[in-house]
């Protein structure tokens, strides 16, 4: 599922209109807006006017203007595209449908077509399009409720109350003692410790579970059967303990089903610290589908950057991320991609090169097999599973990345080898992950560059040599980019 | 003043005794449900224990009794609705719909033995029986059943095993928790009752949860937990009470968990309505909210409601969930809060477990006790014993101790009588280190 997917398609479109504009530095043509959007004048005029409409809410802090040929987006230092998409979310009818299913649990269509004020029709067509998004949850309104496994549901929420709804409808409850206990009571019972930052995913994912705590009927086949391997979890048995200790305090019934709730959002979002993570990594059946595929996934990537060992802090890094994803993958169905993803997404690719973002895919093909998930084409959780994969790989060649030595061996006059060596280091200076220096004989270096046809290489130590056919040409910077990610893996 | 009652049961009763004493003129009526008044919950346990001889015999009041305080009651009347605004209440009674105004209302609806995750909990074959009908259904499928499966290894459940296996029945109890009775006892404490229980042939179940109960053709019921399940005779659901007040109208504030909002004076978000005993949560050990259905809980806030009638003059002081109990040749006691439950709290607590005996004589019974307390000020919090002497009366000194807040070292301070027959050269209540024998080893 998408962001967009709880907007309207003329709504999608003028927000791609901003998103254009700011990777376009402010402007772009009235001309190559037209091909970006592949619409007509028509309905481009539209939109900008529509815009324009939109934008008073924000009192002349965002505009956009068009004078005739270039459309130019002005922004105040203090409004980001965040508040665009928050400003197209906050009047979505669908948000509101959810949002309404949130608080009350059940609706009725006079109800609701009374609260939102519009036809019946209209909402019929807005659920019916949801439906069609909820799918890939597993998830669906019926009957002016949510049907669907409780782990879906709760799941949908969470990224419902992180990434689309304002979270601030939430928050003053949040902030009430009554969770503030609750998450102490949590660090209490498993003995952990929730920083600050993982609070907030926390509290939302604790506020959703209690405003569904006493649903009828909540169903946990699947949760259950993908449990099997996890009921001797040292993990799940505290957190059981811990729910039915919770639970004998208030008239509420709960059963297994509640525990293996919050064991799963436990492992499959970073809310244990990497210390606390790690110590259950030491007592968890390494057998069990999450682990084990942990396990393989790392040494596949070891393998793949031809890594001899990972520093321990790492290697314990790399599994705290990969239990998220894995549990994600292995528990959950469906995803929401929120509208930075595929902007990041993009960027990153620019900058990892289209290599690793195979590798990713493979990986996530492999994961998949070894769950026995069905892929579907267009799974949102997939291709977040990808992107997640990226960002770790990214992560691990930052980290294991070593600085190499490069020395300038320029063999010219004095005067012009020391200037075009400067200017060689300066021109170089953006590259990561190098240091560079002019050469000094008795230092080791990794590559060593030189103009010097005739000298003697094997002078170098065993050092990488290139010699330059026209210092500072991009033909020779590009041949030493190369040589430098060889080097690097 | 017409002050109608829904429910007369303890608190119910003890709400209109209460109102009689504070308004000689008012108009009591009470509404009740069922059609006989005041059974004791666990009078089957009596009856089962040889201490009754006919369950009729387990009441705790008599129509009389209320005839002579003016009560009007009606038996047999079912509320079905309640409109607050208008504060006019509908209820069947004798087939009929009948009406009655207020000026004050007091709900005393209770609670019910039900489950909503246990699929087949409700039919009648799978035994309840807090009310007297129930009982009597129960009592005589026990008698025809060799083999009974209870569900819940609270109070209820541990008694009724125990009954029962004197009966020579077979008995399987299935308790979710890892141990028996956790809502009173930490884990440290249960070893020797677990161990007898084991010892007297109970197939025990812990850590397990009931997903189902099915009705075979030959009438053996089959209970399902997880991959496993257990073919009985009889089932007997002794989980946790809830209330059920399908009756109640939208204005009246309720918790997440369906029990009634009430302030301290047990005054509920509507003006002159006011809710008692089982369908409300109290202030707990940790003076925070919680839910204790418990019989000296519904009569305490039945006469706090009482008193508050007109205006608010009288806070409920809370609960420290007190309880008593006899099962499998140990008497066992709790009050306030257990060491697993100050997870839930913000108290950093010390405990302290030791063996004491009761008298000064050569062969003295002992008993077990736990202390916990603030770790800082010493005040004491919790206590729970356990002993093959009856010692129960002791819990209540406790219990009294922790609601005035006394420390360990106020309570050294207490005056006790001496004599060598009944009690030992400090009282058991005083938490000694030099008395007895420690028997943990968790604090330095
Ligand atoms: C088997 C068993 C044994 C127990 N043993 C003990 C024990 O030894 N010690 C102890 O402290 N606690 C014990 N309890 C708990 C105890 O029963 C309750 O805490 C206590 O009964 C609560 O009293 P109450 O008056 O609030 O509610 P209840 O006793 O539940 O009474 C509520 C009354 O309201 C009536 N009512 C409900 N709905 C309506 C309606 N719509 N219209 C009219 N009337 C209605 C019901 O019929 C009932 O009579 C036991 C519980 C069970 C199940």
């Amino acid at each position: 599922m998408k962001v967009e997917h709880f907007l309207e398609k003329n709504e999608v479109r003028e927000i791609t209109i901003f998103n254009q504009l700011v990777l376009n530095h402010g402007v772009l043509s009235y001309k190559d807006m037209l091909d970006h959007l592949a619409v007509s004048k028509a309905s481009l005029d539209n939109d900008l006017e529509s815009i324009a409409a939109r934008m008073s809410d924000f009192d002349k802090q965002v505009y956009i203007q068009y004078d005739g040929q270039n459309i130019e987006l002005i922004m105040g230092d203090h409004i980001s595209l965040q508040h665009i998409y928050r400003l197209y979310l906050d009047q979505s009818i669908k948000i509101k449908i959810i949002n309404y299913l949130f608080k009350h649990q059940k609706f009725s269509i006079t109800q609701l077509t009374l609260k939102l004020a519009i036809s019946e029709s209209s909402l019929f067509r807005k659920i019916r399009d949801l439906n069609s998004h909820l799918k890939e949850f597993g998830i669906k309104i019926r009957n002016g409720q949510l049907h669907g496994e409780e782990l879906q549901i709760r799941y949908f929420y969470f990224h419902f109350y992180s990434y689309i709804e304002d979270k601030t409808t939430l928050f003053t409850v949040h902030a009430d003692s009554q969770m503030i206990q609750t998450m102490q009571s949590l660090e209490n019972f498993l003995k952990v410790t929730i920083l600050p930052e993982n609070r907030e995913r926390l509290s939302t994912w604790l506020f959703i579970s209690k405003s569904r705590i006493t649903i009828k009927n909540q169903k946990h086949k699947y949760l259950r059967e993908k449990m099997k391997p996890y009921v001797k979890d040292p993990l799940y048995h505290k957190i059981q303990v811990m729910i039915l200790r919770y639970f004998s305090r208030y008239s509420i019934e709960v059963d297994e089903g509640e525990a293996m709730l919050h064991f799963v959002f436990l492992l499959a979002f970073p809310i244990l610290t990497e210390d606390d993570f790690h110590e259950y990594t030491l007592i968890r059946d390494r057998h069990a589908p999450v682990a084990a595929l942990d396990m393989y996934i790392a040494e596949t990537i070891i393998n793949h950057f031809k890594f001899r060992k990972l520093p321990y802090m790492l290697e314990r890094e790399i599994y705290y991320h990969l239990t998220h994803i894995h549990t994600q993958l292995y528990f959950f169905q469906g995803d929401i991609e929120r509208f930075e993803y595929r902007y990041i997404l993009a960027k990153e690719k620019q900058i990892v090169g289209d290599n690793l973002v195979a590798f990713a895919r493979e990986i996530i093909g492999t994961s998949i097999k070894r769950f026995r998930i069905e892929a579907g084409d267009n799974n949102s959780l997939f291709k977040m599973g990808v992107f997640k994969y990226i960002n770790l790989l990214l992560l691990l060649s930052f980290k294991m990345a070593k600085v190499l030595q490069i020395g300038i061996d320029l063999k010219m006059d004095e005067l012009y080898k020391e200037t075009l060596s400067e200017l060689l280091i300066l021109k170089m200076s953006p590259i990561q992950g190098i240091h560079i220096e002019r050469y000094e004989p008795n230092k080791e270096y990794d590559l060593i560059l030189t103009n010097d046809k005739t000298s003697d290489l094997s002078g170098y130590e065993g050092a990488r040599v290139y010699v330059l056919s026209e210092v500072l040409s991009s033909f020779d910077l590009a041949n030493i980019q190369r040589i430098i990610q060889e080097l690097n893996t | 003043m017409k002050v109608v009652i829904i429910g007369a049961s303890f608190a119910g009763i003890a709400a209109a005794l209460e109102v009689r004493k504070h308004h000689t003129d008012a108009n009591i009526v009470l509404l009740e449900k069922q059609a006989t008044l005041a059974y004791i919950p666990n009078g089957l346990h009596l009856y089962w224990g040889n201490q009754i001889d006919d369950l009729n015999a387990a009441r705790f009041i008599t129509e009389e009794q209320l005839r002579q305080h003016t009560i009007e009651y009606y038996l047999g009347a079912t509320v079905q609705n309640i409109n607050t605004d208008q504060k006019i209440i509908a209820y069947d009674y004798l087939e009929q719909e009948e009406l009655v105004a207020y000026d004050k209302l007091i709900i005393a609806a209770g609670s019910r033995q039900l489950s909503e995750k246990i699929d087949g909990s409700a039919q009648d074959s799978v035994l309840k029986y807090k009310r007297y009908g129930e009982a009597q259904a129960a009592l005589s499928k026990v008698k025809e059943s060799q083999h009974v499966t209870i569900i819940g290894g609270g109070q209820v459940g541990v008694e009724a095993a125990d009954l029962l296996t004197k009966q020579q029945k077979k008995i399987t109890l299935i308790e979710s928790m890892d141990y028996v009775l956790f809502k009173y006892l930490d884990e440290d404490m249960i070893q020797p009752l677990e161990q007898k229980m084991i010892e007297n042939g109970i197939d025990l179940r812990l850590g397990q949860t009931v997903s189902s109960i099915d009705m075979e053709s030959n009438h053996n019921l089959t209970v399902r937990l997880g991959d496993d399940s257990v073919i009985s005779d009889a089932v007997i659901m002794s989980v946790n009470v809830r209330p059920n007040l399908p009756f109640l109208d939208t204005r009246i504030k309720r918790h997440t968990d369906q029990t009634i909002a009430v302030d301290r004076y047990l005054r509920t978000s509507v003006e002159d309505v006011f809710a008692v005993g089982d369908c409300i949560q109290l202030s707990g050990p940790d003076e925070d909210m919680v839910y204790i259905p418990l019989i000296n809980n519904a009569v305490r806030t039945g006469i706090v409601a009482a008193a508050n009638l007109i205006e608010p003059v009288l806070e409920f002081k809370g609960s420290l969930r007190t309880i008593g109990t006899s099962i499998f040749g140990y008497y066992i006691a709790s009050t306030g809060m257990t060491e697993a439950e100050s997870l839930f709290t913000n108290h950093t607590i010390e405990t302290h477990r030791q063996k004491v005996p009761l008298t000064s004589l050569p062969h003295s019974d002992t008993v077990i006790l736990k202390w916990v307390y603030d770790a800082t000020t010493h005040v004491l919090l919790g206590a729970q014993m356990i002993s093959k002497a009856n010692m129960l009366e002791k819990i209540n000194t406790l219990a009294l101790a922790i609601q005035t807040k006394q420390t360990l070292e106020d309570l050294q301070q207490t005056d006790y009588f001496f004599h060598p027959s009944y009690s030992q050269m400090m009282t058991t209540t005083n938490l000694v280190s030099w008395m007895g024998e420690r028997v943990d080893k968790d604090e330095s």
